[in-house]
């Protein structure tokens, strides 16, 4: 496994020879084709972080995240948000499918 | 390292992402168009409602084309929410100018992707839209076209009639 990229906590690896890639969260970690990879990316882009610091639209601050086909649930903080976030910025950007850190436009 | 990423998409993420608006965007032109068919039947204007109505069925085409392109180039398409569709017009009149408003509203979001297209670097993109480019001009051209029939033709009298019966004249 090749690692693309690592942040505070979490980390996007490459597995080769599986053609797949796997997110360490931590707690455990997943297994995602690339067509999953990118249906993570589209929700984690389009979660707001304006709303977390909005008691009317987020009162807890938290986040559910349900990944590849509800297979996986995660309630997430706004650091952790923060932070996967940046890692799939950041890991498109080193897999060479992305020019710029951009946002999800609307 | 073999680079599994590539090997799943031939666009940019980027253009990925702008093309899933404009998905958004050719949805709600043919729900708005559905609408103007709507008005223009309930306001006896039978020939509008099926120009219209045939635009409608357009945009739709449109929007299929950019889905059909990003399952082509391994990309995520998505299937849009459209909300937010005007029902009100003041008159036949306006029905028109706003579908050229639309429809330059359209045209610049197609300009803006294919510049950030070309800014990535993302050939297939910029070479993909061409199609739209031109597309937009012809759109544009037509419904520049009604507007000044309209206002030759006057809205006076049997003015407005005349005007629904020359629509027709854009149907294919
Ligand atoms: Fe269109
Ligand atoms: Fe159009």
């Amino acid at each position: 496994m090749n690692t693309i990229y690592r942040t505070t906590y979490y980390t996007l690896y490459q597995a080769t020879s599986d053609r797949c890639f796997y997110i360490d969260f931590g707690q455990k970690v997943v297994r995602i084709s690339f067509c999953q990879l990118l249906a993570i990316r589209h929700k984690v882009l389009s979660i707001s972080i304006e709303d977390h610091f909005d008691s009317e639209m987020n009162k807890h601050g938290l986040e559910v995240l349900q990944l590849c086909n509800k297979k996986h649930l995660f309630v997430l903080n706004t650091l952790e948000i923060l932070d996967l976030k940046e890692l799939m910025e950041q890991g498109f950007l080193h897999m060479g499918l992305s020019a710029t850190p951009g946002v999800l436009s609307a | 390292m073999k680079d599994i990423a590539r090997q799943g998409m031939s666009i940019k993420v980027e253009s990925m992402d702008l093309l899933n608006s404009q998905i958004k965007m050719e949805a709600h032109a043919s729900a708005t168009y559905l609408a103007m068919a709507s008005w223009c039947d309930q306001n006896g204007f039978f020939t509008s409602a099926k120009f219209f109505r045939k635009q409608s069925e357009e945009e739709r085409e449109h929007m299929m084309k950019i889905f059909d392109f990003l399952i082509d180039a391994g990309g995520s398409p998505f299937s849009p929410e459209v909300t937010g569709i005007n029902h009100d017009y003041a008159s036949i009149v306006d029905v028109f100018e706003s579908t050229l408003d639309h429809e330059i509203a359209v045209t610049k979001s197609i300009h803006n992707i294919v510049m950030k297209a070309r800014e990535v670097g993302d050939i297939a993109t910029e070479r993909f839209l061409d199609w739209f480019v031109m597309e937009q001009v012809e759109e544009e051209n037509t419904i520049r076209d009604i507007l000044d029939m309209i206002s030759v033709t006057g809205t006076e009298g049997v003015g407005l009639q005349v005007i629904d019966d020359h629509v027709g004249n854009w149907m294919d």
